[in-house]
């Protein structure tokens, strides 16, 4: 990665020990105080010019290498993710709204996104349109030089907290069913939408309903064309072809277990540090099958397939070692001292949250469709 | 680090399997199995053309990574001759190869051969080796005798390091095959009116076992960076390497062997050959348990050198060319 990466990473670790509480666990608790950490943190990172690295200077960005946007991911992952739910506007609405947008909508978008000031919500799965997604049923009506919209979408992570919804409706129906189907602009706080938290054993802000009832949308709301919002959905979801960092956390977890559970952590089970040991080895096993597809993606050489087999490395992963840590916690002491209490406090967050790795962004079940029909097509591996 | 091995070992690499190929490719080990006095003869003269024996894997960068590249290739024909461990050899040994063995019962895919072994243990001791006559035939044995050790020094720490990595590119090469093989079958075979590549179960498989072959495709290539680096934790990521390695090969070849169905239980199968043959790379010189005891061991409390390590790990990876 060479020096200015190491630069980065050693600016971003200083960056979180000074400003992000040791016992942050990411901005979506039942603690207000920690969605001000991360506004904070993102306003932060905005005024060194660190939160939109990655964009094109033109829009405010350093139009950073590849591989600085992969420290960031990484830091920022592993420190449970201190930019709050802003990310979402970092990596893909902001790209999506360069390349899509109108000259309006750049304006108005793009430099609060920069700032870190405003908070997206992807509305995209609905009750019968999950791994599916083209067969989403929220429908626009045309009315007038407008539209109507009206349906329901779920699993909305941060829509209580969300000025803006990229949203995806119906505009007409046509012989594909991925035909037909809009990208809007809109913002949470208009007439026509209610948000219907759903508690889950995630927290508070990651899962919610939101209804739509004859929202008014207009030619001023749709990114891109109208009935061309697949081909935007497509690159939207290679913007995430690497997606998150998840490997950095665990490997920072499985690290911090031994100084955490002190002179413990001679007498585990053997059998236990060996499981350890093994998820140490997968760790890299991710993060190299990351790096390589960051490497691929630099070059304009990487195939769906890469990128589907390090999301299946990397979400067995976070599950996997989400079961070593748990096992070791409950092996310490539940009195031990802070450390050992924070440390518990971290693994049990990270289990919770690992349970949906292998779901959400695109579930394992895709990712193994995906790699074994491009093997099966082609032949081709690297 | 550069994630992808060098075009120049890639193309060395390609070289190797298409001369195995053009030497007899899946026939060679039938042929070696039916009179192992012509291991030799089938294999070595076939690479020593390209110069295989003249790579100086310690002492150049570019040679370790074609001498990986070309074990590669020979695991995927299943070549039945001791590449990996040939390229090993120490330089300040008068011996034409190098094993790793474990502490207890020596042992290597090394009989029938008339070539001079240096051995070592993963702790660095250092031995020379004679093999022992093969006490069973290479059909049962997969050619691995028991060896006589002479101890020589404990200074075989980077012997270790490469004695373990270069073999598992050889079975890197293995899994490649398997997956080829698998493809193509589940391609052609077609029950209940369509081919059991439709089937999503038969895809699910597929994928779990990829997954499995290109995760070691990457620690090899870090585990052989490691050694070209003279990082002192070479060894560990050799152990990680090899406890990847043996385990993928578990997933792959239950796989493989699963969607041939009884197809690939016969002589006529190469799967069978490969996945017999694979046997010593798998067991030798540590298997799944003892390999993950030996990591352990190492890693103590520190763990594996990473993004949160003490020192930190590399960050100097660079884009693939």
């Amino acid at each position: 990665m060479g020096e200015a990466a190491a630069a980065l990473r050693a600016e971003l670790r200083g960056l979180v020990a000074g400003h992000v509480p040791a016992d942050f666990l990411g901005a979506f608790t039942d603690d207000p105080a920690d969605l001000e950490v991360a506004q904070r943190f993102c306003r932060l990172l905005a005024g060194r010019g660190l939160l939109c690295l990655a964009w094109p200077e033109e829009f405010g960005g350093r139009g950073a290498s590849a591989w600085e946007q992969t420290v960031v991911r990484e830091e920022m992952w592993a420190h449970h993710e201190p930019r709050g739910a802003q990310y979402m506007g970092v990596n893909w609405v902001g790209p999506a709204i360069m390349r899509h947008g109108t000259a309006e909508q750049r304006r108005v978008h793009l430099p609060p996104i920069a700032r870190g000031e405003v908070t997206w919500c992807q509305g995209f799965s609905e009750p019968d349109a999950g791994s599916d997604l083209a067969s989403l049923r929220t429908a626009a009506r045309r009315v007038g030089d407008g539209w109507r919209v009206s349906g329901q979408k779920i699993w909305t992570s941060y829509a209580t907290m969300a000025q803006w919804c990229f949203l995806l409706a119906r505009t007409s129906r046509g012989e594909k069913k991925q035909h037909g189907i809009t990208v809007f602009l809109v913002p949470m706080s208009a007439r026509g939408i209610e948000v219907r938290p759903i508690r889950s054993m995630m927290g508070p802000h990651h899962l919610n309903e939101v209804f739509f009832d004859e929202l008014r949308v207009s030619e001023a709301d749709v990114l891109g064309r109208v009935d061309e919002g697949w081909r935007v959905v497509q690159e939207v979801l290679a913007y995430e072809r690497v997606g998150i960092a998840r490997y950095a956390r665990c490997e920072r977890l499985l690290l911090a277990a031994p100084p955490a559970l002190g002179g413990q952590w001679e007498v585990l089970r053997a059998e236990l540090r060996g499981r350890w040991a093994r998820m140490l080895v997968h760790c890299r096993r991710a993060r190299l099958l990351a790096y390589r597809v960051v490497s691929l993606q630099s070059v304009g050489r990487v195939t769906p397939s890469d990128s589907a087999a390090y999301r299946i490395a990397v979400t067995r992963l976070d599950q996997d070692s989400a079961e070593v840590l748990m096992e070791i916690v409950a092996f310490a002491s539940p009195n031990g001292g802070e450390q050992a209490r924070r440390f518990h406090s971290e693994v049990e967050d990270h289990w919770r949250y690992s349970q949906a790795s292998t779901v959400a962004s695109g579930s394992i079940e895709m990712q193994r469709i995906l790699l074994a029909r491009a093997l099966l097509a082609t032949g081709e591996r690297r | 680090m550069n994630i992808e091995l060098s075009e120049e070992a890639a193309e060395f690499g390609r070289l190797g399997l298409q001369a195995l190929e053009a030497a007899g490719g899946d026939e060679l080990v039938r042929l070696a199995e039916q009179e192992p006095a012509r291991r030799e003869s089938l294999v070595a003269p076939v690479l020593g053309e390209l110069g295989a024996w003249e790579l100086d894997p310690r002492g150049d960068a570019g040679e370790l990574e074609a001498a990986a590249a070309l074990c590669r290739s020979a695991g995927y024909w299943a070549a039945p001759y001791p590449v990996a461990e040939r390229l090993s050899r120490p330089a300040d040994l008068d011996v034409d190869g190098l094993v790793v063995v474990a502490g207890s019962a020596p042992a290597a895919a090394v009989a029938d051969l008339d070539l001079r072994w240096a051995a070592v243990t993963v702790n660095g001791c250092r031995s020379l080796a004679v093999p022992r006559p093969p006490v069973a035939p290479p059909r049962a044995s997969a050619f691995v005798t028991g060896l006589d050790l002479e101890p020589v020094d404990g200074d075989g720490a980077q012997d270790a390091a490469l004695g373990l990595v270069l073999p598992c590119w050889t079975l890197l090469g293995m899994l490649d095959r398997a997956i080829d093989l698998t493809r193509s079958h589940v391609l052609v075979r077609e029950q209940f009116g369509q081919s059991l590549a439709a089937f999503q179960g038969v895809q699910f498989q597929l994928a779990d076992a990829e997954v499995e072959r290109s995760g070691i495709e990457v620690l090899a290539r870090y585990a052989l960076w490691s050694i070209q680096a003279g990082n002192a934790e070479a060894l560990d990521d050799a152990l990680a390497l090899r406890l990847a390695a043996v385990e993928a090969a578990e997933t792959v070849f239950r796989a493989a062997h699963q969607l041939h169905g009884a197809m690939g239980f016969c002589d006529e199968a190469p799967l069978s050959w490969l996945s017999r043959y694979s046997q010593p790379l798998r067991r030798l010189p540590l298997g799944r348990s003892a390999t993950l005891d030996q990591l352990t061991d190492r890693l103590g409390r520190r763990g594996l050198t990473g993004l949160f390590s003490d020192p930190l790990g590399t960050n100097s990876l660079s884009a693939a060319s």
